[in-house]
């Protein structure tokens, strides 16, 4: 089993030292570094190229949203963010996503909470939490799809049938499995569909893809 | 009454009849009221003093009098004026009628309706007393200086009081002028047309006047009343953002306190079950408290607070001072900061309150004072820390501002809350100065902190 490195920022240190013991704890993890803000955030992945970030929404200077724009706009980075909030899941946390992370956890989840989220998103095949972020990404695209997104249509075109109605499911919540279930296909062949959708649109994950999807009005929010 | 059901010419007819018969009794009914609405509205002594005027000041109120003088000795004059030539007048009992009516003129200063009731009843007296004496050429029921006097009684009516009780003094003293004409022995020249015009004007003329006032009036309270509830809203927004920093602030400890009861049994060796259960409650608490929390957040944001952009960042303590006066000294303003006393971390509110207050002070000093130079001064103190934001004379007028005002409410608010003090005011070299005092709850043992001997708090 390879370890998972975690690099953790957040500018209150008890948070930070308490998630470390925490991620310790668990046998395929290790945090490989703690940072104090956005901007010592960037600098350490360059230098410890972690797997996941676990990033405070909420620091001085360079913030965190901004920090993850920052990283994962970088061509060459696979690292993974975690935003972490103190609050309720709202703009800020959609924003992150937006921004590039690939999902969200509150501060005070349960240690075993954490861990699954970390694993998630590291291994990238599901959406984490997905019926709250179906939730969330429903309720705040409303919000920001004023903005004109004639570029992201266009390329939304470059789709085979078969990729929109895969990218429709991703934007629902479904793991590569239950994809593979719903489409009586192989889950390889599934894998195969996200990654060329992935690759055509250009997005980094799976969160991107579901942001992406109901941004160009593909999926609409349901009534919940 | 025959009423058919179902007709509608007949429910038409019905109703007319029912209006003409309402008509006569509703007249009937105004003429029975007139005595009931004269008697409330005239019989009063109440007092209703003619108010100080804003440019005049009491010059007018000195003009009434002098014009009362001059205008019974006109009166008294035409009264001496013999009936028949080479006879003479005896003025004796004429000259107690007389002054009376000029002293209504004067109570009407105070109480018109009184005065004008004191002066009708002198112009019906004195018009019957006259009425063998009096020359043929003099005007009759009242001579000029009557006429003066009275139509001065009732403008400063129409001054006062409602238009409607002015028409019914106008009307009674018109009636008043009729009955004694009617009632005069031998023939005179007609004064009553006079009368009409001089005192209809003094009316109309007094009513006006009077709505202009009560307009402005009306105006300037509305105005106040606009703008005691802008200030409510406005302190109501102010506490409901200080409310929405301090929940945050304790939301963020909150969520602290859950992580680290999670912590704790990793860092024991061996945990026993009761610490565990002990540290699982804890979390478990800290973690409905903070859902608890999120809801009142939830409840206290507003628009604005989204769109300040706040939240990206933590809530400010004293430890950014240094942050917010270099951003601040960007702007060209010359800042000097100075710390007396031991640096030490406060309680979260107090830095905050204080970070808040400091930054709302030298945001007034670049709206209100342009080109004036700021102090910062923080005094850390035993029992808590003062705050003192000083600036220097403006060296050109400041633009006018429509926020102005709505800092020292939020500042003010900060400081209450914490049980401290706000005050400002200007100092006396031409600036500005703004000085909080905020206890801190915890006073720190006096072991911890050096004492200064300016320190006495």
């Amino acid at each position: 089993m390879t370890t998972i490195r975690v690099l953790i920022a957040d500018d209150q240190m008890m948070v930070r030292q308490g998630f470390t013991v925490l991620l310790n704890a668990e046998p395929d993890m290790e945090v490989v570094g703690q940072a104090v803000d956005g901007a010592d955030a960037i600098a350490q992945v360059a230098e410890l190229a972690p797997d996941v970030v676990l990033m405070d929404i909420r620091m001085p200077g360079v913030g965190g949203i901004e920090a993850t724009r920052r990283l994962t706009e970088a061509a060459d980075t696979t690292v993974k963010i975690l935003v972490l909030t103190t609050f309720d899941l709202d703009e800020y946390v959609y924003e992150a996503l937006r921004a590039g992370a690939s999902g969200f956890l509150l501060k005070d989840a349960s240690a075993d909470e954490l861990a699954h989220a970390v694993r998630v998103v590291a291994a990238g095949d599901a959406l984490l939490a997905p019926n709250i972020t179906k939730r969330l990404i429903g309720e705040f695209s409303r919000v920001t799809a004023a903005a004109p997104r004639g570029p992201l249509r266009a390329r939304a075109g470059d789709l085979t049938e078969r990729e929109t109605e895969v990218l429709t499911l991703i934007a629902q919540g479904l793991s590569n499995a239950e994809i593979a279930a719903r489409l009586v296909v192989a889950e390889q062949t599934v894998k195969t569909h996200v990654s060329r959708i992935l690759f055509k649109l250009g997005l980094r994950d799976r969160t991107q893809a579901a942001v992406f999807a109901y941004e160009t009005g593909l999926v609409r929010p349901s009534a919940f | 009454m025959s009423r058919v059901k179902g007709m509608t010419g007949g429910r038409i007819a019905d109703r007319l009849a029912g209006g003409l018969r309402t008509l006569p009794r509703t007249l009937g009914e105004a003429l029975r009221a007139v005595p009931g609405i004269l008697r409330e509205d005239l019989w009063t002594v109440a007092r209703d003093p003619l108010p100080r005027m804003r440019w005049l000041g009491r010059l007018p109120h000195g003009h009434v009098v002098l014009f009362a003088v001059l205008m019974a000795w006109l009166s008294m004059a035409q009264f001496q004026e013999p009936a028949r030539p080479g006879t003479s007048q005896d003025p004796v009992p004429l000259i107690g009628l007389v002054v009376l009516e000029a002293l209504a003129v004067q109570l009407a200063l105070t109480r018109p309706i009184p005065a004008w009731w004191l002066s009708t009843a002198m112009l019906l007296v004195t018009a019957l007393g006259v009425d063998d004496r009096v020359p043929a050429y003099v005007l009759y029921p009242w001579n000029y200086g009557q006429l003066a006097l009275h139509t001065a009684v009732l403008l400063l009516l129409a001054l006062r009081v409602r238009p409607r009780i002015a028409a019914e003094a106008l009307l009674l003293t018109l009636l008043v002028g009729v009955v004694t004409a009617a009632l005069a022995t031998r023939p005179h020249t007609d004064g009553l047309d006079e009368a009409v015009v001089s005192f209809t004007t003094a009316v109309v003329v007094g009513a006006a006047l009077r709505g202009r006032r009560v307009a402005r009036t009306r105006l300037v309270e509305q105005e106040e009343l606009t703008a005691e509830e802008r200030a409510r809203r406005t302190l109501l927004e102010e506490r409901n953002r200080i409310a929405r920093e301090l929940h945050d602030v304790v939301a963020h400890h909150m969520s602290v306190i859950s992580i680290q009861a999670q912590v704790a049994p990793h860092l024991a060796e061996n945990p026993s079950d009761e610490l565990r259960e002990n540290l699982a409650g804890i979390r478990q608490n800290a973690v409905e408290a903070l859902a608890e929390l999120r809801r009142v957040l939830g409840v206290l944001r507003s628009e604005d607070a989204l769109a300040d952009g706040a939240r990206h960042a933590p809530q400010p303590t004293l430890d950014r001072l240094d942050e917010l006066v270099g951003t601040v000294r960007g702007t060209g303003i010359t800042i000097l900061t100075d710390v007396t006393g031991e640096r030490r971390a406060l309680p979260p509110g107090v830095e905050l309150s204080a970070f808040r207050i400091v930054q709302e002070a030298l945001s007034n000093v670049m709206r209100h004072a342009p080109g004036a130079e700021a102090r910062v001064e923080l005094g850390y103190r035993r029992h808590g820390l003062t705050v003192r934001v000083v600036n220097t004379t403006p060296d050109r007028p400041a633009p006018p501002s429509p926020g102005a005002g709505h800092g020292l409410l939020g500042m003010r608010e900060r400081a209450a809350m914490l049980g401290g003090e706000l005050t400002t005011g200007p100092t006396p070299d031409g600036g500005y100065e703004v000085i909080a005092v905020l206890p801190t709850d915890h006073p720190v043992p006096s072991a911890a902190v050096p004492e200064t001997a300016e320190d006495p708090v």
